[in-house]
């Protein structure tokens, strides 16, 4: 019956799908991550393949834009679509693992040359789950606190300092909880990471105990405490904002963000970033293809030319200033040392490898936010 | 409320000034913010205007490849179509709950207000799945039926205003000279209720526009509608970018209202010159 | 001529009566063109109290087609309309809302407890600051309709015409961009003031929190509102305004005694809606205050994104919609006991 009305209907208002050939790339992620692709990679597949046309879908910024990809496959799975609209989609690294447990990606990493170049660990695992094969890194992003040399002469160097710091300078401090973006749930991982008694290694790559997540109280009681005395943003862009207005002095931002943000004007030139002790999280950006995608060895080519040692140096490292996806001594090879040592001005290579951390597996990160939800308020 | 006394009038400048000059602050403040955002280049603490004014912002939305003005071109045509759509709607469902005796009139009216009252960010994958299913996703057709879903709500209810709005009497004149039910409802009733409808025209035009989810989950990737750039930009903090977008919309909706107005003019000139 | 409604001044003077079909027949003036002319008669929603109320006391000579059962003929014209929504969205709203009962091992209220456990502040904080803003949104919009009605000066009147609109025209998420730059402890606004020498920098404030969120509604709904209510307010009968003038009423009096009780089912049906469009919108929550309490919109996307837990996020969506119905009713069930 449900289905005869919808037959009926579709057969009055039918119209026909433009079908163009032509590859899509559904990408989440800031405005910069949709002129990444226009700007520069897709005249250059074109220019290498051509004939064929790339466009890209921009679906908003952080987490929700990711969702919406996985809602996008939902529907089309739920609706048995034998071919998908989407060709490749850049996704954060916490949706693949439910993408790929739902059977939507091609495992297709080994289909490529590129593929053997990334020997990252999160290129095997997300937030627990096996997706070695399913993804390739695009670029690998960092939190960090940004802070404001001009307020803050001498920034605080780990969580107790800043713990520290806020306290001594009431709403100085800010950041955007966990409702508002990722870098202000990374804040919160970072800390229970610093001040939660069990074992951060244990958060990070499992396996998942019950009695784990009742070490949290007393660092949920110090986090309530000290965001009472911090200034709560709107949004991951909201952190930035304030800094941006001298508002707050300093907070945690998306390292790729915050040099966008500088890129576009919008941050004074002299801010400068921090990663601060025991480390906070970062995760990448992915490729991947749905198992039904239309253009499938299109997308496969596209996702190699992307991740080839060239692309990521000119692209990702020199104009947008991400730390690469794949191995970074294949990038470095193609740069020069001052655009490489570009991306270290504030944070260092040794900083990035001692203190850049994975998320926690999913049912921590579940339970973390779900305790922050109940503890801080 | 200034003018008490027209005698005194100019003292009421006064109050009226400052009330007047108040209102157009806090109106087109955060309007002038928009139009400075869309022409800077730099602009931060503890600067009060930007420091670099320039197009490149304007320079990244036009650019060929961003398919902004394809997005604008689509957002148009789908505004249109959902205002007609919704219109040939409306006014029948608009005449009957305002005249006719309906059963269950309060939940008939209720059930348009649903889609506007449902935080709809579940919705719409399900929606999707059911285009998927009968190949509505990707069209044109498929964005016009998800807007007109939630223009309806204000096409139906104002229509329901206008229509109650109008004296039964007048309609029953036209019939008792000899007119037909429906010629009575097309000469009288109709160009009586006619602001109405076309009021609510305006809404369901802005609501078009303005529409992001709906529009990413059944027209993209193959009908984008500008919304859908303002969202990314907007998300992501890109002020520049967004500014632009909303400036972009900001333009169609104008000229709409002044079309609407026009033609509404035009109509009653008419009226009074016969 | 009889006035169908209890309320309607003027209907109850026969002269106003009779009037009021001239206008009618003369001239269809809309709220815009009303303002844009300056004249404020006109045929507009708003024109008797019985909006949205009025069916049963009309004589059965009117039945367009005699020979067709009313009934049949109303659902008949109502039926395209109501099928578009119960198949675009109550169907699909259905898919959905049945997950809110679902529970890993069966059906339960499950997702209820936890949504009233862990966000029933919010719930309490999204119906003030929505009835806050609607309360306000309605006060402005009296003002304005009032004076683009009353305003005994024609160029401070379409000053006035000339300002209020604007916001309507900014898309929800702009508005949010706008207003938290604008709001902000060193947005625009307290810059100017500082500026000006009205304060210093010291004393800025920042209105991001649920003052933000109030004033951008409030910014961005008025005018939707205020358009309505002009329109009604435009085509009040003006006799009776100029009799009552002649009287020595105030003119305050007169908004608020005469004109006001006649648009007051225009009035309701526009806060309804900017009600109900103020419960769904997501972006002005996100973008000026995402914080605890925060709307139930934020609630829902941080369900979804953060878990993927569409089970609590449309508990959530069913406790939003209920109350937005509710008002809704009420508002239903007063108007049909005002006509009985």
């Amino acid at each position: 019956m449900k289905k005869l009305s919808y037959a009926a209907f579709a057969t009055v208002f039918a119209a026909l799908p433009l079908h163009a050939e032509e590859l899509t790339v559904v990408t989440a992620g800031d405005q910069n991550m949709v002129d990444y692709i226009n700007q520069y990679l897709a005249p250059l597949f074109e220019k290498t393949y051509p004939g064929n046309t790339v466009r890209a879908v921009g679906t908003g910024a952080g987490d929700a834009g990711s969702q919406k990809i996985v809602e996008r496959f939902d529907a089309q799975a739920g609706a048995k679509a034998e071919k998908w609209d989407t060709d490749v989609a850049v996704v954060h690294e916490k949706f693949v693992g439910p993408m790929v447990t739902k059977n939507y990606l091609d495992k297709y990493r080994g289909d490529i040359d590129t593929g053997k170049l990334v020997t990252r660990d999160n290129a095997k695992m997300a937030l627990g789950t096996n997706v070695e094969g399913y993804v390739m890194p695009m670029f690998n992003s960092q939190t960090a606190v940004a802070y404001n040399p001009a307020l803050v002469a001498n920034p605080p160097k780990t969580y107790a300092e800043i713990a520290e710091w806020a306290k001594a300078h009431p709403k100085q401090f800010g950041y955007n909880g966990i409702k508002g973006g990722a870098s202000g749930v990374s804040f919160v991982m970072g800390w229970i990471y610093a001040f939660g008694e069990g074992d951060a290694k244990v958060l990070m790559n499992g396996p998942f105990k019950e009695e784990e997540t009742k070490k949290w109280d007393a660092a949920f009681k110090s986090l309530a405490a000290f965001t009472t005395n911090a200034t709560l943003t709107p949004g991951n862009a909201g952190t930035l904002d304030l800094l941006s207005r001298g508002e707050i002095a300093m907070g945690p931002v998306w390292v790729d963000m915050f040099y966008s943000w500088k890129a576009d004007g919008r941050l004074p030139p002299d801010m400068k970033l921090v990663l601060p002790a025991p480390g906070m999280p970062g995760q990448p950006m992915h490729y991947v293809i749905p198992q039904n995608a239309a253009h499938k060895d299109l997308a496969e080519k596209f996702v190699a030319l992307a991740t080839s040692p060239k692309v990521q140096a000119e692209g990702i490292v020199k104009r947008f200033n991400w730390y690469p996806g794949i191995d970074a001594s294949h990038v470095k090879a193609e740069l020069d040392a001052t655009t490489w040592n570009k991306l270290f001005v504030d944070i260092s290579p040794e900083d990035l490898a001692t203190k850049g951390k994975p998320f926690p597996i999913a049912p921590y990160n579940t339970a973390i936010l779900e305790a922050y939800e109940k503890s801080v308020k | 409320m200034g003018a008490f006394r027209p005698s005194l009038s100019v003292l009421w400048w006064v109050p009226r000034g400052i009330i007047f000059g108040l209102m157009a602050f806090f109106i087109f403040g955060p309007l002038f913010n928009m139009l400075l955002w869309t022409v800077t280049e730099k602009w931060y603490f503890p600067h009060a205007l930007p420091l670099e004014y320039g197009f490149s912002a304007w320079k990244r939305v036009f650019e060929p490849r961003g398919g902004a003005l394809e997005s604008l071109g689509n957002s148009l045509v789908v505004a249109v179509l959902t205002v007609a759509v919704s219109l040939a709607l409306a006014v029948p469902a608009g005449y009957a709950l305002a005249r006719l005796k309906l059963p269950l009139r309060s939940l008939i009216l209720l059930a348009f207000l649903i889609p506007q009252a449902f935080p709809n960010l579940t919705v719409y994958v399900n929606v999707a799945r059911i285009f998927y299913e009968i190949g509505l996703n990707g069209t044109i057709a498929g964005v016009v039926l998800v807007h007109v879903s939630h223009g309806l709500v204000y096409a139906v209810w104002i229509a329901t205003a206008a229509f109650s709005a109008i004296d039964v009497e007048l309609e029953q004149a036209a019939r008792s000279i000899g007119a037909g039910a429906f010629r009575a409802f097309r000469d009288i009733t109709l160009p009586l209720a006619a602001p109405g409808l076309l009021a609510s025209a305006i809404f369901v035009f802005l609501e078009s526009l303005d529409e992001f989810t709906g529009s990413y989950f059944v027209g993209a990737p193959d009908v984008n509608m500008l919304p859908l750039l303002l969202y990314t930009a907007g998300s992501g903090g890109n002020y520049q970018v967004a500014s632009i977008t909303a400036l972009l919309l900001l333009v169609p909706s104008l000229i709409f209202m002044l079309i609407v107005e026009r033609f509404l003019k035009a109509d009653v000139l008419s009226r009074v010159g016969r | 001529m009889q006035s169908h409604s209890p309320l309607n001044f003027a209907g109850a003077d026969s002269p106003a009566g009779h009037d009021r079909r001239a206008i009618g027949f003369g001239g269809v003036v809309s709220p815009l063109v009303g303002e844009m002319a300056g004249r404020p008669e006109g045929a507009f929603i708003g024109r008797s109290a019985t909006v949205l109320s009025c069916t049963n006391n009309f004589t059965p000579s009117l039945l367009l087609v005699p020979s067709m059962p009313r009934r049949l003929l109303g659902l008949l014209l109502v039926l395209p309309a109501l099928g578009v929504i119960a198949l675009l969205f109550i169907l699909p709203l259905v898919m959905s809302a049945i997950g809110a009962f679902q529970l890993d091992g069966g059906w339960g209220l499950g997702n209820f407890t936890k949504s009233i456990d862990l966000y029933a502040k919010d719930i309490v904080f999204t119906l003030g600051i929505v009835s806050l803003s609607t309360a306000l949104i309605g006060a402005g919009a009296i003002a304005i309709g009032g004076y683009l009605t009353l305003g005994a000066h024609p160029v401070a009147v379409s000053i006035l015409r000339f300002l209020y609109r604007w916001p309507m025209f900014i898309p929800f998420i702009v508005v949010g961009q706008i207003l938290r730059t604008f709001l902000a402890k060193n947005g625009m606004m307290n810059n100017t003031a500082v500026s000006l020498g009205l304060m210093t920098p010291l004393d800025a404030m920042s209105f991001l929190d649920w003052r933000g969120i109030v004033i951008a509604f409030v910014w961005k709904q008025t005018p939707f509102v205020a358009l309505l209510v002009a329109g009604a307010m435009a085509s009040v009968n003006r006799e009776g305004i100029e009799a009552a003038v002649n009287l020595g009423a105030s003119r305050l009096r007169i908004l608020f005694e005469i004109i006001v009780p006649q648009v007051i089912t225009t009035l309701s049906v526009g806060l309804i809606l900017s009600f109900v469009t103020m419960m769904s919108v997501l972006s002005v929550p996100l973008m000026i205050n995402a914080q605890s309490p925060t709307m139930l919109t934020a609630d829902i996307a941080f369900r979804v994104n953060a878990y993927g837990d569409y089970g609590v996020a449309n508990a959530l969506g069913l406790i939003s919609l209920l109350l937005a119905s509710s008002v809704a009713w009420i508002y239903l069930k007063i108007s049909m006991k005002e006509r009985a």
